[in-house]
């Protein structure tokens, strides 16, 4: 009883000391061990993990799970002693920057039933450092119940999102935060040219609810409700329609089937097992695992789809349409540009770009209802699309190396020029929109104001 | 009780101390500074203690008495000087080595431990073997008159059994000085009397040399063999109780020192001897041998008694009267000069009344000439 | 008597204070300083050539984007301290005012919403709150109306403060409690009385712990990362400053610049908090303590108080019933509630929880002892000796509170990963040790607020008490500091644990191993899929009862420890 006011310290120590020994418990007996960087939910890897170890019970498997950026981020700042064996994300875009940063060993594989390539598209990397093992398209999803309450249409293509009807009940993300946003913008802007691209995005935008964070974030907020539609790559509409929640998803016909990826990390430690792992993805049985209810991706291997879930499309017999033949070269040189766009134009300025689009759209709203039209009006409204619209960046300065240069410190080759600096370039984007999306939405206003 | 069981180690314990009596020792403080940043709090104190001697440093808050005493322990920033414990130099050591023992003002009773882990400290970190740290801590707590205590913890006992264990912890380990910080500040005045009184009998048994530092007069001149009156970081004067009493070094000391008339005036020869003469033209009686010139003269309240001749006799009104018990005394105005006067009270004697008219009566020699 | 042993003394009283400055600047500059720095170097250097350059920062003064996220970050830090005082006030007040049993309710439950896992706590946040939440679509079903709660920066305002308002009301409480009820009695005899006398005397004594809370709860949702992500809020500093970090190929250094700002804004909002409680902190003067006197309530203001306490614990909990409805609810889309109910979540969670849990309950335990073992150290530092830079080590410790999780994380990575385990030759960064290291550093200054207040309450005279009956520096802190702090340490140590079993910003980026991952990192992973959020909300639940528990118990301790020996009033020192 003398010792009372120590005592608890003493069982705080206890405690610690206790959670140590509890977690120093024996490890696996593997001789082996691989660890793969992922960007997938555990939904998806547990599943090819415990196949994987069931057939090669000597390895054992590690799963770090990342987001695509993080991991790409974490595999450059550990290059210098590196421990991972593989990574393992959708974006190509992905594989090509770690590719570009001469991170990513060479290894290729003929599997049978794997094509070389989709509509032209190669399913795997022609330089051989990374291969795919799924194919994803990009579209649609929406919350039925959500639907039904605000009465909207289920929206079919690209332009449908446009409508002032889904004012507020769109959701996307920022293709810098999300590597298969990043395809989804470029698919529409190599799918409908770069100006007209924009225009879209910036409509659908226009009518954003929010821009999320994370890919994730838009099925979520579908599969909850917190906004109508979203865009999505096709396992999250899947996926999220297999757990049981009230959503479709369906493919417009601006789209692009693009494979996701895997690759061994340059200098793994554990290159067979590596190896290994990827054989076993590709074979039959590996790509079968693709059908499991809370993954629901297309496998790239043909003849898996005769046990494809009824439901699941399969690209190979031409049920999606795909226009779009994805550029990839085209995609990586001007990714950065694109990302930095997208943000400074759409993503930071969401609520002046919204207050434009809804001006606008009520502008249009009160034109049609006049009936006798009126020039006048007509013409100011044109002019706020107009600059709504306006780009700081054309076709052609994207795609200049120089000008991408400015958004990344280390330059491709010395002979590159780099003016400019991120910030600066990005104030002056953002001073343009700012001012157009304010001046579009006066104009509009004006516009109302003579109906 | 339960006392955990310390292992005799090479531990640089501080004195391996041997109960029974100790040896007192002598404290020589010698031209002792020390300042807070700017501000000088002592002025090249020189004391000398004797061994076993009861000592008390007197003075007014801020007068640097409890600083210097901290010194002495070890606490507050190093002073320049020597302080010398039984001939050894302590200053700059740390306070753990130095076997000093102090009690608080505050008492510092660590509430987490009972009475007898509190007093049974010191000799745990001194590897006290289990059996006579038993012994011992029993002993000091019967000492002081707490055995039935042990078991409580300090939150359970009065001031004035706080104050006795306090005590008991500090001289358990037997150190070579005992240092009490205003030890009765915070009892009540019975409580007060009482403490002062166990305080010297147990400072006797033991013979230890002790300092005891206070801002009451009258506990310093009740326990203690010598005082050293302080103010201002400055030894004003030391001495017997007494003799700090009747013949004071100065004003401050005068004044502090129980109740005075400091006078303003200057020393005249004259047939009969020496005068002293206000600056109101008043003559008073002093010393024969006094020396002329300006200067004060200090005169107690007790030594200006009522009626008298008309010869040396004062004549002045009353202006107030205060009840001390034993004493009434009287402010009187006497051609301007404020003289304190104290009247023995008897029963059934009236005070006198403000504005009466009276005639006063200074004895000789009574008078102390300080400095101008 | 022997005095051959004491020779040189000087020496050994110096020594033994720098020698543990200078082990707590070895951690703190090789764990925080160092890292942040290798971080933050790319804000001074120019994106071309790699020179030094201050020209980023004067791109992010240039910028309007920039200028409106510092202003927004500063209007929802200043709202989120109004809203989270107007929630903690009450609360405060009635648990010291009155004999008011729903104050145990009130302690226990007011600490929950600090346990909030990321990522689920916003999901359920929207599935109650958002624009089609369950009280949005019930107000629109019955009223036709509905109210932006999540809606921009209200909805980062309204979260955060929900999040962090325990601040406030435990550092007001405590210092409450320490009110000399003396100081009341005297307001009371000059005539003073009822809110007026709250105003004017018992707030200002109280003062210095709002203070502490208020500016705690400024810097951490200035600083905060999640909730405005989660939201996706994105014209704040913070989550500019982690979009532009961990975007993919871009290599903007405006991150690290606004990393920077973030850094020297926050340091300068807790000096200015600072200079605002110089003089102000009246707990060493008030002798007693006791806090306010209490007075019994009469039946209908029980009633009273009953209702609005638990008006505010409905609203504060919320976010943790949305979470337990969704950890059994089958299918939550567009509705008020889930469509069925189903344990199912919890035993999918429980297959991968328990790896998750023993290594979360190791590094949080783990970190806050560690937290609480600097912590003391630096407040015995800062307040027992006179060494000097001693107020930086207080600065540098709190300045980690400024650090976002995720630059720490990179600056980790960037620093350990080249260096070798001994044994192993594993890299360090991705030894599971990194990820307490992490979590210690971030959570610290939690821990040495507390570390500082239960040490400023002891009075130097105890400690000079041991000192003069020989025991040493060391000994003393060992049988007279601690054992005296030990509610404070418990507390420090309890918030520490608590809110570093939630913490995900930096473990994600040094996670390098699911077998080694905590418990936050399983829920981030159960977050990224349809299926997974049933299970992810089941592990959040566990999560926050693991915690919850584990705090209750280092409580009740504290308390039982307390009963055991009566309440001790401190004696004040003299001096």
């Amino acid at each position: 009883m003398s010792d009372i006011k120590r005592k608890p310290l003493r069982m705080l120590g206890l405690g610690v000391a206790f959670a140590a020994l509890m977690t120093a418990s024996p490890l696996h007996a593997a001789d082996d061990k691989l660890v793969v960087v992922t960007s997938f939910p555990s939904d998806l890897t547990d599943v090819f993990k415990t196949a994987f170890m069931k057939e090669n019970p000597s390895i054992a498997v590690e799963v770090v799970n990342k987001s695509t950026s993080s991991g790409v981020k974490y595999l450059i700042e550990t290059a210098q002693n590196n421990q991972s064996d593989i990574f393992w994300a959708s974006a190509p875009d992905a594989f090509e920057v770690l590719k570009g940063e001469g991170l990513l060993g060479s290894y290729s594989k003929e599997v049978e039933g794997i094509p070389a390539d989709l509509n032209g598209y190669p399913i795997n990397d022609p330089d051989g450092q990374y291969l795919g093992f799924a194919l994803s398209g990009y579209g649609f999803m929406w919350n039925t119940r959500y639907m039904e309450a605000y009465n909207l249409p289920a929206p079919k293509e690209w332009d449908d999102l446009e409508d002032a009807v889904y004012h507020g009940h769109v959701g996307i993300s920022s293709p810098s935060r999300s590597g298969t946003t990043h395809l989804t913008v470029e698919t529409i802007l190599q799918g409908e040219g770069w100006d007209e691209g924009w225009e879209t995005l910036k409509a659908i935008s226009g009518n954003a609810k929010t821009i999320t964070e994370r890919s994730f974030g838009v099925p979520d907020g579908v599969n909850s409700g917190s906004f109508g539609v979203g865009i999505v790559i096709d396992f999250f509409g899947f996926s999220s329609k297999a757990s049981g929640f009230p959503v479709e998803f369906h493919y417009p016909s601006v789209t692009a089937l693009v494979p996701a990826n895997i690759g061994v990390v340059a200098n793994a430690p554990n290159e067979g097992p590596a190896q290994k792992f990827i054989d076993f993805l590709l074979s039959e049985k590996g790509q079968a695992l693709l059908f499991d209810p809370k993954i629901m991706r297309l496998p790239v291997n043909k003849s898996a789809y005769a046990d494809a879930p009824e439901g699941l499309p399969n690209p190979f017999d031409g049920s999606i349409q795909t226009k779009v033949q994805f550029d990839s070269d085209m995609s990586e040189q001007r990714y950065n540009v694109v990302n930095a766009l997208f943000d400074v134009i759409i993503t930071y300025r969401l609520d002046d770009l919204r207050n434009a689009t809804a001006a606008v759209h009520a502008a249009e709203t009160a034109l049609a209802g006049s009936g006798s039209g009126n020039a006048e009006a007509a013409k100011l409204i044109e002019e706020a699309r107009a600059l709504i619209n306006a780009l700081p960046v054309n076709a052609e300065e994207a795609l200049d190396p120089d000008f991408n240069a400015i958004f990344t410190v280390r330059r491709k080759d010395a002979d590159t020029k780099v003016e400019g600096r991120q910030a600066e370039v990005e104030q002056q984007w953002d001073a343009m929109v700012v001012e157009n999306y304010r001046k579009a939405t006066e104009l509009a206003e004006q516009a109302k104001s003579l109906l | 009780m339960n006392m955990p069981v310390k292992s005799v180690t090479t531990h640089e314990s501080p004195q391996d101390v041997k109960p029974g009596a100790v040896e007192p020792v002598e404290i020589d403080i010698r031209n002792v500074s020390l300042s807070f940043g700017a501000t000088e709090v002592l002025k090249g104190i020189d004391l000398k203690i004797e061994p076993g001697e009861f000592f008390a440093f007197l003075g007014p808050s801020g007068s640097g008495k409890s600083t210097l005493l901290r010194a002495i322990a070890g606490f507050g920033p190093t002073p320049k000087g020597q302080i010398l414990l039984g001939g050894q130099d302590v200053v700059g050591m740390a306070p753990w080595k130095r076997n000093v023992g102090m009690v608080f003002q505050s008492y510092a009773l660590w509430p987490h431990m009972s009475v007898a882990r509190n007093v049974a400290f010191g000799l745990d970190e001194r590897r006290v073997p289990k059996a006579e740290t038993e012994r011992r801590v029993k002993a000091a707590l019967e000492m002081v008159g707490m055995s039935q205590y042990a078991e409580r913890y300090p939150s359970q006992l009065s001031g004035g059994q706080q104050q006795r264990v306090a005590l008991a912890r500090t001289i358990v380990v037997e150190p070579r000085v005992l240092l009490l910080d205003e030890p009765l500040s915070n009892l009540d005045a019975n409580l007060r009397v009482q403490m002062r009184q166990d305080l010297l009998k147990l400072q006797r048994r033991l013979g230890i040399t002790t300092i005891f530092v206070t801002h009451d007069q009258e506990e310093a001149n009740t326990i203690c063999d010598r005082i050293a009156v302080m103010a201002d970081g400055v030894v004003q004067q030391v001495g017997r109780p007494d003799d700090v009493y009747d013949t004071p070094a100065n004003a401050f000391v005068a004044s502090f020192l129980g109740t005075a008339n400091v006078l303003e005036g200057s020393v005249r020869k004259e047939a009969g001897g020496s005068v002293f003469v206000l600056h109101s033209g008043i003559a008073l009686p002093c010393a024969e041998n006094a020396s002329p010139g300006a200067g004060k003269l200090v005169l107690r309240p007790q030594s200006i008694s009522f009626g008298g001749s008309s010869e040396n006799g004062l004549k002045g009104t009353v202006m107030s009267a205060e009840f001390l018990g034993g004493m009434i005394r009287y402010a009187i105005d006497v051609a301007g000069q404020t003289l304190l006067v104290d009247e023995v009270h008897t029963r059934g004697h009236g005070r006198r009344k403000a504005g009466e008219q009276v005639s006063l009566k200074v004895r000789h020699q009574e008078g102390v000439l300080i400095g101008g | 008597m022997t005095t051959a042993a004491l020779r040189r003394p000087a020496l050994n009283m110096s020594v033994g204070p720098y020698l543990a400055a200078g082990l707590v600047v070895l951690f703190l500059g090789a764990f925080l300083v160092v890292p942040v720095l290798k971080v933050i170097q790319v804000a001074f250097q120019d994106p071309a050539t790699g020179g030094f350059t201050l020209v980023n920062f004067q791109d992010f003064f240039a910028s309007t984007l920039f200028r409106q996220s510092f202003y927004n970050s500063v209007y929802v830090a200043g709202m989120s301290v109004v809203i989270a005082s107007a929630i903690a006030l009450p609360l405060a007040y009635f648990t010291t005012r009155f004999n008011f049993s729903g104050s145990v309710i009130i302690q226990t439950l007011a600490f929950v919403p600090l346990i909030m896992p990321p990522f689920i706590g916003a999901v359920a946040m929207q599935l109650l709150f958002g624009a089609n939440g369950s009280v949005n679509l019930i107000l629109r079903d019955y009223f036709g109306i509905t109210i932006p709660f999540m809606k921009g920066l209200n909805g980062v305002i309204f979260v955060q403060s929900l999040h962090y308002f325990p601040f406030i009301l435990i550092n007001l409480s405590a210092s409450l409690r320490n009110i000399d009820r003396s100081m009341e009695e005297a307001a009371q005899m000059l005539g003073s009385s009822g809110v007026r006398m709250f105003r004017r005397i018992v707030f200002p004594l109280a003062m210095p712990g709002y203070i502490a809370g208020a500016s705690l709860v400024f810097v951490k949702v200035f600083d905060d990362l999640g909730t405005p992500l989660l939201l996706n809020v994105n014209t704040m500093l913070a989550p500019q400053a982690y979009l532009r970090i961990s975007s993919v190929g871009i290599s903007d250094p405006m991150g690290y610049v606004i990393s920077c700002i973030l850094i020297v804004f926050s340091i300068f909002a807790m000096w200015v908090s600072f200079l605002g409680m110089r003089g102000k902190d009246y707990s060493t003067t008030q002798k007693g303590g006791g806090g306010l006197s209490r007075r019994d309530l009469t039946r209908r203001e029980a009633v009273l108080c009953y209702i609005v306490v638990l008006m505010i614990l409905a609203l504060v909990l919320a976010p943790h019933l949305g979470l337990l409805l969704l950890s059994f609810g089958t299918v939550w889309s567009f509705g008020v509630l889930p469509d069925g109910f189903t344990v199912e979540h919890y035993e999918t969670a429980l297959t991968s929880a328990w790896g998750f849990i023993q290594n979360t309950l190791l590094y949080a335990g783990l970190a806050g002892l560690i937290d609480i073992i600097i912590g003391t150290a630096i407040a015995y530092l800062v307040l027992r000796t006179n060494i000097i830079g001693r107020k930086w080590l207080d600065y540098m410790a709190v300045s980690a509170l400024a650090v976002p999780g995720v630059v720490l994380g990179i600056g980790y990575l960037r620093v350990f990963y080249g260096v070798e385990m001994p044994v192993t030759g594993q890299p360090l960064a991705t030894w599971w040790g990194i990820i307490v290291i992490a979590l210690a550093v971030r959570r610290l200054p939690y821990a040495l607020r507390s570390c500082t207040a239960a040490l400023q309450q002891i009075s130097p005279a105890l400690e000079e008490a041991a000192e003069n009956l020989g025991a040493s520096k060391l000994r003393t802190v060992r049988r007279v500091v601690v054992p005296l702090m030990v509610s404070g340490l418990v507390a420090g140590f309890v918030t520490s644990f608590a809110t570093a079993a939630v913490e995900l910003s930096a473990t994600i980026m040094l996670v390098a191993s699911e077998k080694d991952a905590p418990l936050a990192y399983g829920l981030y992973l159960f977050m990224q899929s349809a299926a997974g959020r049933g299970p992810g909300a089941a592990l959040g639940i566990m999560a926050v009862i693991i915690v919850g528990l584990a705090t209750y118990l280092s409580h009740r301790l504290v308390e039982n420890a307390r009963h055991n020996q009566a309440t001790t009033a401190n004696q004040g020192g003299g001096h």
